[in-house]
């Protein structure tokens, strides 16, 4: 789509001189002259760059430019304000509000083009495969440029003309051509001069470039060769031979530069010139502006400093001598910071002596020069600083590039080798899982065959041969199956702890009240002659696993039931406690207890307090409670003393995602 | 009626066999126990094939006890077996065996088998056990009718 440009100002000739400018590099435009007929302009139309003069007979430039920033349906609009009001002050007031760039007036028309430009790119940047069939023609004969223009328009490629060098070189930077075909001679600087300082910019060096030329000298292709130029064409041959010269040069021309950031040497610079006396500044800035640079003039030393914290530029032109601000204490500012540290910085003085010099120099700044010379040498001057920062510039960004891929490729590979490791824990976390199945099964069903067998063969023993086994014989008999039979206990209780440590959890809303009940209601029924009082809390509610939690309820009230056996007033409570605003269910008893001393061994398999003869048990069953209240991210403890019965408490926070795990 | 009285025991432990046979016999429930090996046995028995070719294949035990791990064809295999054949879909199949897994007991279940016991390690709790199990399955069973139908006699 064809970009499109809103040029607002009151001066007619304003108007016309960037509408048509801009239409020629291909834009459509629109131009107002109030801020009346702009804003019915950009309610119904949308712009991807406006340009605004900020004194409008209706009001006030930089008013419009802050309704347009805070319109979010243009906040990707280009804005470059336009002012008469070059002051610095008018420049920072412009900037912070909002607009891209400020030029001054007067300005030059091929530099707003070529930053509007430059803007929008950075914006949008072209696509490689967009600028690589593109060819730019720079010939300062119409005929010419058109005929060559159709013969390549038919094989494909697209073409921009120019008919002079400095206007070729602009279009260069704006275009980024595949390969620049240019005659030798050429009205202003010619094409040998073309190409040295296309060699000469980083962004636009590698462009293959080929020279044509009227003459035979041989000292001409020599001269052309030398300037860099890939291609040595006559220009009385065909246009054929050029176009196959030009597709040759784009074969045989390599990838393109991994630099693409760098900006173009020939692209618009702005320069900030620093300098107490008016006419020293209005004339350097004429001359600078010839050059093709944006000069921003500011007065004092606290005048530049403002400006630069609200626009960068390309180079700074500083005054050794100034009242307030001294320019050594301004360049050493400059170069104290780490924004503006890399902007060249030439130091100027009317002062001769070598000490100005070593002083302007001892200070930061990148070169010196004398008020007396010639202008000419100020821009060439300011020209190789400028060449010299692009060079800086590319080289870190290469550097930056480096490092950059390099960082790529070892986060790549660690985040690969984290990948892998990760797999690989899986993979083996789920072979020893299911080992462990494997192996709990074969426990199950291998290991309790034989103890059924021993306890077997001994009651047939005992029923059968009974005549034949005195009573001792017997004794050791009962023995055996007692033995027998408490290993397969063991068994059991050791594949419940595992089993409640693999199970799913599935977390519903349920009461522990009726799941306690069922459990005092069974211990009840085994075992009628004694008389346990239970005290039992309604409406335990809890989002909690029921098999599990009944299977923790089994081992807690089988623990209390078991311990008030010797008590004469037996009684086992389930309730629930606020501690610390969380709520802690408990189940107490007032039976044997246990002595604090060892309550770290409470919850660890196979620990028990007591002896078998006082208390039977496998010492698995707390354990198991524990690995339960584990599972639903709860905490298990217990208090007691001995003969003063036991409690334990547990907390089950609330299920995290959905009531399950 | 006349009910065969016969159980099937399908089991490879010769330990468990001798046992098993003598708590029924304590049980005085049922005499007439045949024992099988493997899980192939168990099929050849049933559909009278194989080592028990010569055997009527109309006469079918009135409970078949089944354990799960077993040589040449599981449990669970046999199960399968006897519920897709239309002459043993009715057969009650109990299955007796050391584990109480629950994958094993939903696929027992969900195979189609009658009931699932796991054998206890106390021996007096199997002789009560083998007890109850004879008196449901040949006493208080009324068993599936006999089909003479599926095969020309």
């Amino acid at each position: 789509m064809k970009p499109s440009v809103l040029i607002v100002d009151d001066s007619l000739t304003v108007r016309m001189d960037l509408g048509e400018a801009f239409e020629l590099t291909g834009f459509a435009t629109m131009l107002c002259s109030t801020i009346a007929e702009a804003r019915s302009a950009l309610s119904t139309g949308s712009f991807s760059l406006i340009i605004l003069d900020v004194l409008l007979p209706d009001g006030d430039g930089v008013d419009l430019l802050r309704e347009i920033r805070q319109t979010p349906a243009m906040a990707g609009t280009l804005v470059m304000l336009l002012s008469s009001e070059a002051e610095v002050a008018d420049r920072t007031r412009g900037l912070k509000t909002g607009a891209d760039e400020y030029i001054g007036k007067p300005y030059g028309q091929s530099y707003i083009v070529a930053r509007a430009l430059e803007l929008l790119r950075k914006r949008e940047p072209v696509s490689t495969a967009a600028r690589s069939t593109t060819v730019l023609i720079i010939d300062d004969s119409p005929t010419f440029r058109e005929e060559l223009k159709s013969v390549l328009e038919s094989s494909g490629y697209a073409v921009v003309t120019a008919g002079t060098g400095e206007d070729g070189l602009r279009a260069a930077v704006d275009t980024r051509p595949a390969v620049i075909v240019v005659d030798g001679i050429l009205p202003g600087i010619d094409g040998s001069t073309v190409i040295r300082r296309i060699r000469a910019d980083a962004a636009l060096r590698s462009t293959p470039c080929i020279l044509l030329t009227g003459s035979e000298r041989r000292s001409d292709e020599l001269k052309a060769l030398d300037a860099g130029a890939d291609a040595y064409v006559r220009k009385e041959e065909d246009t054929q031979i050029i176009l196959a010269r030009v597709t040759a040069v784009l074969r045989s021309a390599g990838s393109p530069s991994i630099v693409r950031t760098t900006s173009s040497l020939l692209g618009p610079k702005k320069i900030l010139t620093v300098d107490d006396s008016l006419t020293y500044l209005h004339e350097v800035a004429v001359q600078l502006r010839q050059e093709g640079y944006e000069v921003i003039p500011a007065r004092s030393g606290e005048e530049a400093l403002e400006l630069l914290s609200v626009q960068s530029v390309d180079c700074i032109l500083l005054d050794l001598v100034m009242p307030g601000l001294s320019g050594q204490e301004t360049c050493r500012r400059i170069k104290g910071s780490s924004a503006w540290r890399d902007i060249p910085l030439i130091m100027h003085t009317a002062l001769e002596e070598q000490a100005a010099m070593i002083e302007g120099i001892n200070a930061g700044a990148d070169d010196y020069i004398a008020k007396s010379s010639d202008l000419e040498v100020l821009c060439a001057r300011v020209r190789a600083q400028l060449r010299r920062k692009q060079f800086e510039d590319e080289n870190r960004n290469i550097r930056e590039q480096l490092l950059q891929k390099e960082v790529e490729v070892v986060a790549a590979n660690s985040a690969r080798e984290l990948a892998e490791i990760r797999a690989t824990f899986v993979d083996e976390l789920k072979s020893k899982n299911i080992e462990l199945e494997a192996f709990s099964y074969s426990v199950s069903h291998d290991l309790r065959a034989p103890l059924r067998s021993i306890d077997g063969f001994s009651k047939l023993l005992l029923a059968d041969y009974a005549g034949k086994l005195d009573a001792k014989g017997q004794e050791f008999l009962h023995l055996v199956r007692e033995s027998a039979q408490r290993m397969g206990e063991l068994i059991d209780d050791l594949l419940l702890l595992s089993r409640v440590g693999r199970a799913d959890l599935s977390r519903d809303q349920i009461n522990l009240s009726d799941i306690a009940r069922g459990v005092s209601e069974e211990l009840n029924k085994k075992d009628p002659d004694r008389h346990v009082k239970w005290c039992i809390e309604d409406q335990l509610l809890v989002e909690a696993d029921s098999g599990l939690m009944r299977v923790a309820f089994v081992n807690l009230l089988g623990n209390a039931w078991k311990f008030t056996a010797k008590v004469s007033a037996p009684r086992i409570e389930v309730g629930i406690d606020r501690q610390e605003g969380v709520p802690v269910f408990f189940v107490r008893d007032n039976g044997a207890g246990f002595n604090m001393g060892h309550a770290e061994k409470l919850f660890s398999p196979f620990q028990r307090l007591h002896t078998e003869s006082e208390f039977e048990g496998t010492g698995i069953g707390l354990a198991t409670v524990h690995r339960i209240v584990d599972r639903h991210g709860g905490r298990i403890w217990a208090d007691s003393a001995v003969g003063h019965g036991a409690t334990f408490y547990f907390t089950i926070p609330p299920a995290r995602h959905g009531g399950h795990r | 009626m006349i009910r065969s009285g016969i159980i099937l025991l399908v089991e490879d432990n010769a330990n468990e066999v001798r046992l098993t046979m003598w708590a029924f016999e304590k049980s005085n429930i049922s005499k007439q126990i045949v024992a099988v090996g493997d899980g192939e046995e168990a099929l050849d028995y049933l559909f009278a094939t194989g080592r028990h070719a010569g055997r009527d294949p109309k006469v079918m035990p009135e409970v078949v006890l089944l354990d799960m791990k077993l040589p040449k064809i599981d449990g669970l295999g046999v199960l399968r077996r006897l519920r897709a054949d239309e002459r043993t879909r009715q057969l009650p199949v109990v299955i007796l065996t050391s584990s109480k897994e629950e994958k094993d007991v939903t696929s027992s279940y969900n195979l189609g088998a009658n009931s699932f016991i796991r054998k206890p390690v106390d021996f007096d709790q199997f002789i009560d056990a083998a007890r109850h199990l004879g008196l449901y399955w040949l006493v208080m069973n009324e068993p599936p009718p006999r089909r003479d139908s599926g095969r020309s006699s």
